[in-house]
């Protein structure tokens, strides 16, 4: 489902949100860090900051619907998979490290488009929780005439 | 109860991306970029919808939405809890989007494509903080983008201004004391100015400052650029987070063209900054009728406030005013003609004296240097003119009211606007023939200065 290639954007320090919904359909979301995708292209873990809103943490629960947004601030390519949460956890020190890493990507690319990513040290993206899901969908999501299309 | 909307004015400029967050009928959530976000009223907002996408699709089965903005100022993330109204189609809210969109679509090539459909009004539920995006920057962290001078427009800056351009004698010292003083006095280093062209619907550049080159004779067609759209639209745009919307842009291309939409061709070259991030294109309008642009550019995202917008285009009504009543007053100037014959001014000042070819093509109505095109139009006949009565009659002066009564030279019976060509054409020949000059020689009279030899050509 997520080949090599496409394991490797998505692991390249994108701009990365989670989309969540309740079961009445209310949509939440918050920023991913990083994510970690497994061997069999099917599965992947999306490390989320614990200050993140509660409704998002209910919602994983409750409705277990997960759409993950990606896009390269560089040039806006963007990808959006869509999953089912199967279960989350503290991220140990090591995947802490990981996550921290992935996100220290992504801010360069910030200062790269000429927003300065140390500005954004207040934001309380650590530390983790790691979140594990199973990839059902992915979907083409840059900019243009067939955003939203399958990706194949 | 308040929302709070009206603070988070900084939020609406689009340098951070906003993101999206809606959900289908069977629950399953979507998160996505949107390229422009507005605010309406102390309860509303407006969101951009430019493709049928799965956003929309959600929207149209759901109406709730979360859309999360940043404020470039503290880095502070929002998140607004959104009902969906109505989509809108024209009207003010459109039209303020509609502009922006089509100044970043200009520059990519994209105009037509990349493009509003509509602008979707939705009611604001809530405003609350993001709380992983907590904007307390600490005191070592650079702000997200450099705040400008506040206020930016004081009485004091306007009346200084105001004191120089009333000092000034022509039309080009006028101009001049405009793009300097927005320099001197509000602190903006890039500026230009464009001048309705002599064909319909273009307008050509005669002033700027803070450039490499000064991009004299340049011709913008309305609809190009932040220029062309507000001679257009004949309203001021203004644009802030101009490189995000660039790169958003850029994306839709490449997708575009992958499909076969539109074409690989150069995008519209831009006259001014390279990478501009934001810019203010004012109309200069005197009863209805536009006269020309200013523009102000910034490499500064978010340079200029809506403060400043209004401020500006306060200004521009009053240079305006300024412009036309110098134009009017120049071309109601008659000035006796020469008592004598000028004399002839060849290699008297130390520039390189080479022999220097033009030619005039008559058709297009084009002189050309050197093989190098100078100019077109009605200042390539004038020049044309002037360098022929020169070579016949061994004059070097003239007036701009035996230019006038050339009938040869075809200028219009009314408004001829000769002095901003005559302008025109001295600023193109110091930028690309510094041996050949039009020099002022008072109100209404002016000569032309050639070092070398010049070998005149007529072509079809």
């Amino acid at each position: 489902m997520i080949d090599v290639n496409l394991a490797e954007f998505l692991h390249s320090g994108l701009g990365i949100h989670l989309g969540t919904a309740d079961e009445n359909k209310e949509p939440s979301g918050c920023r991913v860090t990083a994510v970690k995708v497994e061997g069999d292209g099917r599965h992947m873990v999306a490390f989320i900051p614990r200050a993140a809103s509660q409704r998002v943490f209910d919602n994983l629960r409750s409705n277990g619907r997960t759409a993950v947004s990606f896009a390269r601030p560089a040039d806006d390519r963007a990808v959006q998979v869509k999953g089912l949460m199967l279960f989350s956890w503290q991220a140990k020190p090591d995947e802490e490290a990981f996550a921290q890493s992935q996100w220290a990507g992504f801010l360069g690319q910030l200062d790269g488009i000429g927003l300065p990513g140390a500005a954004t040290s207040s934001w309380r993206v650590f530390p983790s929780m790691a979140v594990r899901i199973k990839v059902t969908a992915v979907f083409n999501q840059t900019p243009g005439p067939d955003a939203g299309a399958p990706l194949k | 109860m308040s929302l709070g909307l009206e603070k988070l004015a900084s939020c609406f400029q689009g340098i951070i991306p906003a993101m999206l967050y809606t959900c289908a009928k069977d629950g399953t959530p979507n998160a996505a970029y949107l390229s422009h976000v507005d605010y309406v009223d102390p309860t509303h907002v407006a969101l951009s919808f430019q493709f049928f996408n799965k956003s929309r699709r959600n929207i149209a089965e759901n109406p709730r939405a979360v859309v999360h903005l940043g404020d470039p100022d503290t880095a502070q993330g929002w998140a607004l809890r959104l009902t969906y109204e109505r989509s809108e189609t024209s009207g003010p809210i459109f039209d303020r989007m509609f502009w922006r969109i089509e100044a970043i679509a200009s520059y990519t090539g994209l105009k037509g494509i990349f493009k509003l459909l509509a602008a979707d009004i939705y009611k604001v539920e809530s405003v609350e903080p993001v709380p992983e995006e907590d904007g307390q920057p600490d005191r070592s962290a650079p702000p997200l983008r450099a705040r400008p001078p506040d206020p930016v427009f004081t009485m004091k800056a306007l009346q200084d201004l105001s004191m120089q351009i009333n000092t000034a004698d022509s039309l080009e010292h006028l101009l001049d004391s405009i793009v300097v003083g927005l320099k001197r006095h509000f602190n903006f280093s890039h500026s230009m100015i464009a001048l309705a062209g002599e064909k319909p619907d273009t307008l050509v550049m005669i002033a700027s400052r803070g450039y490499e080159q000064s991009g004299a004779g340049a011709e913008v067609q309305f609809g190009e650029g932040i220029i062309g759209l507000v001679a257009e639209a004949k309203k001021p745009i203004r644009i802030s987070g101009l490189m995000r919307g660039m790169l958003n842009a850029y994306a839709a291309k490449r997708r575009a063209e992958e499909k076969g939409w539109c074409s690989a061709e150069r995008r519209v070259p831009l006259p001014g900054l390279e990478n501009p991030s934001s810019q203010l294109g004012v109309p200069l309008m005197v009863r209805g009728e536009l006269i020309g642009v200013l523009c102000i550019e910034s490499e500064t995202p978010y340079r200029f406030h809506e403060e400043d917008k209004t401020s500006i285009e306060l200004l521009g009504s009053y240079l305006a005013v300024a412009i036309q009543n110098m134009q009017l007053q120049q071309d109601e100037d008659q000035p006796e003609p020469p008592s004598q014959a000028g004399p002839l001014t060849s290699a008297t000042t130390g520039l390189r004296a080479t022999r220097r070819e033009l030619a005039f093509y008559r058709q297009e109505e084009v002189v050309m240097l050197d093989g190098e095109y100078l100019i077109r139009s009605l200042p390539a006949r004038i020049l044309w003119k002037l360098l022929q009565v020169r070579e016949q009659e061994g004059r070097a002066e003239f007036t701009n009211r035996e230019l006038r009564l050339d009938k040869s030279l075809n200028l219009p019976d009314f408004k001829d606007n000769l002095e901003t060509r005559l302008l025109l054409l001295r600023r193109r020949l110091d930028e690309k023939a510094g041996d050949i000059r039009l020099v002022p020689r008072g109100r209404g009279r002016f000569a032309l200065e050639v070092t070398g030899d010049l070998e005149l050509v007529e072509r079809d």
